[in-house]
């Protein structure tokens, strides 16, 4: 039988190190961290070093072009500046749904979404929790709903639209990869729907032939 | 528009097209021949002074699109690898412009493209994958005479050369009925593109922007794609992917076997896992019974869509044609199916289907096809393809189910079958097609053929 085992690209570095040295790089740099900190470490350390030799947890890869990935889901978080204006505009926009965007249920593949604006208005952070690869449904953006990304993104500085072969250049540019990334369950927004039909269907079965 | 049928089925209208077709190659628009017989050479240029020598006295012969509707003629077509322009001399700024899938070549991007495990480039076949292949010569025609007259016009102008030499001839074609390996027949369902001229056959489905297909005109999102600089290089090409297949006949009969007790049974598992009986005949106009009257009328055998199976008893959610298609299926993600066709020329190779195969010899017989795939971003729709409509489920709602006739399947894979009133899920499915190898290709216009021979 022809197969194929689950693709793993290992990221980072710290494979070649073992857990003793990488709890002991740990310890070095608390070194000089407040006692409080020093102390907290202490008192996790058996724990943590215990938790570091067993078998490893699933790695997180990477997510194409940037991002981190655990599973099926992948985490992209952009900070990008803020044109003079910009800011009110997208804080207008957002009110007027009242901060949800549940216009996004279509897209089938973003689990969540948060904009955060930071340091006086001159910057957005954006974070969202989606499904599969970085790029792979960009394009249908650009075809499906270029004008609402284009409204979400409208006091992004230098955005230059969503039908620009340059979007997917700016998205990466302003990407910053998290170093930590957790995902409780490895499901996509397909099976987390899916499985959602499947639990009503049950139950309306067990309440009939209760 | 009017419209009249050739002898070989193919509809020609008099719609006034608007591409430049005596630019664009004709491989691009013109359908494989019925019955089609053909041969692709693939050539490593050796000095750059030779291969644009070589260029400069192949172009004359390199067929444009106009008049591509009558494919009674034989036609060569030439595509050129990323190291293959580089051989040529092309100058780094030009290449530069290249997108990076195409630089770095199909191999590179094995993770991308899922190409993993028995796919995986280290299992390919020379000389796939060695970075050698530079240029790949094609000869299509509707004889096997044509195809002999064809070939050796093009090999008259590399034999004797010592600048270029020739890695592989491979033959393809001539199967009974033009099967395709797996005894099908297949490459019925091509986009339709505006400009080009064609009168969308029934249920074609709309006419989707030449720029998805031919770089230099507007694509679905309103604008061209990216193209390669400069302007004479880059306008009326287009990308052409080769991806080589080993058919594991054996693999799949046994699976046939395995999975229905009569012949008919075994038919319909068949019919299931492509969407269409082996005469083509689609499941969605034929779900009971084959209907090869059906299958062979290319203006009946393709003009449904799925708004009468919205649960897939008719053509499963997960079959070959209604994954590479979903037409209008309801999908799980936001998605524009015109944004991910490709204008397919399949080719096969190697002795017809014999349905009695069923060893673990059988499997390793050489015999499969080259799937030739054109596109203005054939790297990023192949991309799409691998990971999101082959090589996954999700977006059908199928988990992690893979496409069954060339999906790379997993250990314990599952197929499923919608049933009323419980759908039928059968285990164990295995990997019928193997990769042996793969390039991309930029397929110029004839003018930038030209100016590629010409380069100082």
């Amino acid at each position: 039988m022809v197969t194929t085992a689950t693709p793993t690209k290992v990221k980072g570095s710290g494979k070649s190190a073992s857990a003793q040295q990488k709890i002991q790089e740990l310890r070095d740099l608390y070194a000089d961290a407040p006692e409080l900190s020093r102390k907290a470490l202490e008192n996790v350390l058996q724990e943590l070093t215990d938790q570091v030799a067993q078998t490893p947890p699933p790695p997180v890869e990477s997510a194409g072009r940037a991002g981190s990935r655990l599973g099926k889901v992948s985490e992209l978080t952009l900070i990008v500046p803020l044109a003079p204006g910009g800011a009110k505009r997208l804080r207008t926009f957002l009110r007027l749904l009242g901060g949800n965007l549940n216009g996004a249920d279509k897209v089938g593949t973003v689990h969540d979404m948060r904009f955060v604006f930071l340091d006086n208005d001159t910057k957005l952070l954006f974070a969202t929790a989606y499904d599969g690869d970085w790029d792979a449904y960009i394009d249908d953006f650009a075809t499906r709903i270029p004008d609402y990304l284009d409204v979400l993104n409208a006091g992004w500085e230098g955005w230059p639209g969503i039908r620009s072969p340059e979007a997917k250049d700016y998205l990466a540019k302003h990407q910053v990869t998290a170093e930590g990334w957790y995902v409780a369950n490895d499901l996509t927004v397909a099976e987390t729907r899916r499985l959602k039909q499947i639990g009503k269907a049950v139950d309306e079965l067990l309440d009939k032939i209760a | 528009m009017l419209s009249v049928t050739e002898s070989v089925g193919e509809t020609v209208s008099t719609g006034v097209p608007t591409l430049d077709l005596h630019e664009i190659q004709a491989t691009v628009l013109r359908q494989r021949p019925a019955p089609y017989f053909g041969t692709h050479v693939v050539l490593r240029i050796n000095d750059p002074r030779a291969g644009r020598a070589f260029l400069r006295r192949l172009t004359p012969y390199v067929d444009s699109a106009a008049g591509w509707r009558i494919a009674a003629n034989a036609w060569l077509a030439v595509a050129i690898s990323y190291t293959g322009l580089e051989a040529l001399g092309v100058p780094t700024e030009s290449l530069q412009s290249f997108p990076e899938a195409f630089r770095v070549g199909m191999a590179a991007r094995a993770a991308e493209l899922h190409d993993e495990g028995v796919n995986d480039p280290t299992n390919w076949t020379p000389p796939f994958g060695t970075g050698q292949i530079h240029i790949g010569v094609s000869a299509f025609s509707d004889s096997e005479e044509k195809r002999r007259r064809a070939l050796a016009i093009a090999r008259d102008q590399y034999e004797g050369f010592s600048g270029v030499t020739v890695l592989s001839t491979q033959d393809f074609g001539a199967q009974p009925g033009d099967l395709n390996p797996l005894g099908y027949k297949d490459g019925i369902d091509q986009p339709a593109i505006e400009g080009s001229g064609e009168e969308p056959l029934p249920g074609q489905g709309p006419l989707i922007k030449a720029g998805e297909f031919i770089l230099g005109y507007p694509g679905e999102s309103g604008v061209p794609l990216p193209m390669p600089s400069p302007d004479i290089l880059g306008r009326n090409g287009t990308y052409i992917g080769l991806r080589k297949y080993q058919t594991r006949v054996g693999a799949f009969n046994r699976f046939l076997r395995e999975n229905g007790r009569t012949e008919e049974e075994r038919e319909l598992v068949a019919a299931k896992l492509v969407g269409r009986w082996r005469s083509g005949a689609p499941l969605t106009l034929a779900p009971n019974v084959d209907n090869p009257a059906l299958g062979a009328d290319p203006r009946r055998n393709n003009d449904f869509n799925y708004a009468n199976d919205p649960h897939g008893r008719q053509v499963p959610f997960g079959s070959h044609i209604r994954r590479m298609n979903p037409r209008d299926t309801e999908l799980s993600r936001l998605t524009d199916v015109n944004i991910h066709r490709l204008i397919r020329r399949g080719t096969t190779y190697g002795p017809p289907y014999d349905p009695n195969a069923v060893s673990e010899a059988d499997d390793e017989v050489p015999h499969g096809a080259y799937f030739l795939f054109i596109s203005a971003k054939a790297m990023a729709t192949m991309e799409f393809l691998q990971r999101e409509w082959v090589n996954d489920g999700n977006f059908i709602g199928a988990g992690d189910e893979r496409d069954p006739i060339v999906g790379l399947q997993k250990q314990e894979a599952t197929f499923t079958i919608p049933r009323d009133p419980v759908r039928r899920r059968i285990h164990g499915i295995d990997t019928f097609n193997v990769l042996r190898g793969g390039e991309y290709f930029f397929m110029p216009s004839l003018t930038a053929l030209s100016w590629l021979g010409n380069l100082e």
